[in-house]
């Protein structure tokens, strides 16, 4: 594995060039001054294909876009499975595109890959950022407002660069240890992968990967309630306002029947509204945002006490900052943590207990339900991926399970990559 | 005697104003004192008069009624430099000062400011306590330095301050009703209500508002190696009405900077402390909040 410094973009050669290198036959999409050709060739129409890769991601979200760049930028041989049509989850096609909270008490706390990419998108789009240095009024003041297709856009062109190879429209559907790693059997509409991978890195969000090899889940009687997306009326001018909402209660993203549910229940929800309302709709995402479903059970588990009281790890990884913001039937009342405190995340946090070449990033995150209501945001979601990947890559080249590799080598690599340490700022 | 009495009643926080009744008060008792040594033979006399034990009989009722105050005596002294039946007192300790706020009998609000090493007594930094609803504005100022400067001093305060002025005013002159109660969903607006006991004291705890306490403090020329002055500080405190803690200190957040907003219209933000400021930060030791607060069964 060597290691790849990030290639200078020519998003023009990306676009004439189509998906990620393929060449020979194309589908033409036409605009009225460019022609875009969507390449395929006989490897991406065959049925079954199979990959040898060092890192396995599944599940292109918030934190697993950032995974799958920071491993392919440290050298690891990456595929990234998303089984939805574009990158970003919960900040693009759940329409949550403002991002928090990279900052706490007047100074940066979350930066990285995940900083990059949120950068990136605000100026490419003319966009602002909130004044770091004033005090908010509200914790959600210093979220970044992104434009949640020039986001999807550049996560894209920024997985290329890092040579990571996308699969849409997959998910893994079985996963047996083998003596290298791991035998993932992914599907698709019309396809078969099976990938022969060293590490896993789940950020499915609901841990999908650690429920299908049986590692223990913890999730609640009650799920927190999941929020549909749109814009009545004005027309929608992204990365200016949020979207409206309606609360999904009961939206689970366990498995496609309770997604189709919930996205049944919200989009007829919306449906009564426009007709009540008697203004257009401007703006519908895609699909449900969900807050919660599974966590894991991992080698260390976020308490509420931690949270709240910014427990420094031994082995922290990442920051996290929000307040705890656990929505129920009435509404959210977010309890704003004290002045000065930034919890930290543990690399055993993102382990799952008992288990080896195999870690999680994201909302999945091994902590009790009131911590995760905080811990679940995006800045903190990316800062857990772009640590996954770290342990996960110096895994594969050390040839251990991430929650051996020495601390002191995955802070190296963090910091290489621009994310900042806990406790070593 | 009787117009530093009648002073105190309008001015009721004002130290110069209850030192100066102490004082007059003292003055009186030597006088009294004085005025008996001096006629001693004749008023043993108007003892027997019965008109004389009418008086002090009297005398004495009214002073057992003001101190208990029940409540037409209550709402009488609520017309003191507040804006409805609460009782507020202030009060210099050895270490600080205490403030006492009494919206209601079921309701006690305290803060403690005990000073830090770089408060001078003899040239004491401005300050003003002030409460704000859950919108940012100003419902009550329970506290402000009384000199020429402290409104320029005390730029944040002084801008909240002004808001609400404005904002009474535009609601008087549109007749509003002053003290309407803001229902909890819409609670995030303008002053919904100018009386503060409506976001301090909820009739049901279940629509209860979080408010906020918060104190603004400034030591004039006050220069550090890195500023020329420097700014006053603000510290708050929010206080959840679902489960009021019975002690919270006031965190500092940080210093007021005037700027435009959006419609360009002046305001002033505040922003994190750094570290080019230095003894200002050492004005104020700590800050307690108590409440007591009796719960209907
Ligand atoms: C309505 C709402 C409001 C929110 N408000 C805020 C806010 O104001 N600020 C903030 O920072 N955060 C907010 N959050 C939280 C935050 O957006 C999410 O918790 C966070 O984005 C989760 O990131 P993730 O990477 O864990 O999951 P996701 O971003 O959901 O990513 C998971 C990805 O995995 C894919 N996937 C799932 N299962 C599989 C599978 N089996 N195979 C392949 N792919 C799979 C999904 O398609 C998705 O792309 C909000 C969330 C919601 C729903």
């Amino acid at each position: 594995m060597k290691d790849k410094k990030s290639s200078t973009a020519d998003r023009r050669n990306f676009l004439q060039s189509g998906m990620f290198g393929a060449a020979g036959l194309g589908l033409a999409v036409s605009t009225s001054s460019s022609v875009v050709m969507a390449e395929s060739d006989k490897a991406t129409i065959k049925r079954e294909v199979t990959n040898e890769v060092d890192v396995l991601v599944v599940g292109g979200g918030t934190a697993g876009v950032i995974a799958a760049i920071q491993a392919g930028r440290a050298g690891a041989k990456t595929l990234l499975v998303e089984r939805n049509f574009q990158l970003g989850g919960a900040t693009t096609t759940g329409g949550v595109a403002f991002p928090g909270l990279f900052d706490a008490w007047g100074k940066q706390v979350i930066a990285g890959i995940g900083w990059e990419l949120v950068k990136e998108s605000v100026e490419l789009d003319g966009g602002k950022f909130p004044n770091f240095a004033k005090v908010p009024r509200s914790h959600w003041m210093n979220q970044v407002h992104v434009n949640q297709f020039v986001y999807a856009l550049l996560a894209e062109e920024k997985c290329r660069e890092a040579e990571v190879e996308l699969a849409y429209y997959e998910f893994p559907e079985a996963v047996v240890k083998t003596d290298a790693g791991w035998q993932v059997d992914c599907i698709g509409f019309g396809t078969r992968r099976q990938v022969n991978c060293k590490q896993i890195i789940d950020c499915t969000g609901g841990a999908e990967v650690v429920g299908l090899l049986g590692f223990e889940r913890l999730r609640e009687e009650e799920r927190q309630p999941g929020s549909y997306l749109f814009q009545l009326g004005g027309s929608h001018n992204p990365a200016s306002k949020q979207l409206h909402r309606l609360y999904v209660h009961g939206a689970d993203s366990t498995n496609s029947r309770t997604a189709t549910l919930a996205n049944l229940t919200g989009r007829k929800s919306i449906l009564a509204k426009v007709r009540k309302d008697k203004k257009r709709l401007m703006h519908l995402q895609p699909e449900t945002g969900f807050r919660e479903s599974y966590r894991i059970k991992g080698e260390t588990l976020i308490t509420v006490q931690d949270y709240t009281s910014g427990k420094l790890f031994d082995d922290a990884v990442s920051h996290a900052f929000y307040p705890v913001d656990l929505h129920t039937k009435t509404g959210v009342r977010p309890k704003p943590l004290k002045r000065g405190i930034v919890p930290s995340i543990p690399l055993g946090a993102l382990v799952p207990k008992g288990s080896r070449n195999l870690i999680v990033a994201g909302r999945c995150v091994s902590s009790d339900r009131l911590a995760n209501s905080g811990l679940r945001v995006q800045a903190s979601c990316m800062g857990m991926g772009q640590a996954a990947a770290a342990a996960a890559t110096l895994a594969v080249q050390g040839n251990t399970t991430p929650s051996e590799v020495p601390l002191a080598q995955i802070h190296g690599l963090l910091k290489k990559h621009g994310a900042i340490i806990p406790g070593k700022a | 005697m009787a117009g530093s009495g009648v002073w105190a009643f309008a001015q009721p926080f004002s130290i110069q104003v209850i030192g100066l009744h102490a004082l007059t008060g003292f003055i009186f008792i030597a006088v009294i004192g004085l005025h008996i040594a001096n006629n001693f033979a004749p008023l043993k006399k108007y003892l027997k008069n019965r008109v004389v034990w009418l008086v002090s009989g009297l005398t004495i009722a009214l002073g057992a009624l003001f101190y208990i105050q029940p409540s037409p005596i209550k709402s009488i002294l609520g017309l003191s430099g507040n804006l409805g039946p609460a009782l507020d007192r202030f009060e210099m300790t050895e270490e600080g000062m205490k403030y006492d706020f009494v919206p209601s009998p079921s309701y006690k609000l305290s803060l403690d400011i005990r000073t830090g090493s770089t408060y001078s007594l003899e040239n004491p930094p401005r300050l003003a306590v002030w409460l704000e609803n859950q919108s940012f504005y100003h419902i009550k100022t329970l506290y402000a330095s009384e000199t020429t400067d402290a409104k320029e001093m005390l730029p944040y305060w002084a801008f909240k301050l002004k808001g609400w002025e404005e904002a009474k005013k535009e609601a008087e002159k549109k007749g509003v009703d002053l003290n309407e109660t803001v229902d909890a969903v819409s609670g995030a607006t303008e002053n919904g209500s100018f009386d503060p006991a409506d976001y301090i004291v909820p009739g049901e705890t279940n629509s209860s508002m979080p408010y906020r306490v918060m104190i603004e403090i400034n030591q004039p020329v006050d220069p550090t190696e890195k500023l020329e002055d420097q700014p006053s500080l603000i510290y708050q405190v929010e206080v959840d009405n679902f489960d009021p803690r019975t002690f919270q200190l006031l965190e500092l957040v940080g210093y007021p900077v005037q700027e435009k907003n959006e419609e360009g219209k002046e305001e002033w933000a505040i922003y994190y402390v750094d570290e080019r400021f230095g003894s200002a930060m050492e004005l104020i030791d700590s800050a307690l909040l108590s409440i007591e607060r009796v719960t209907e069964k």
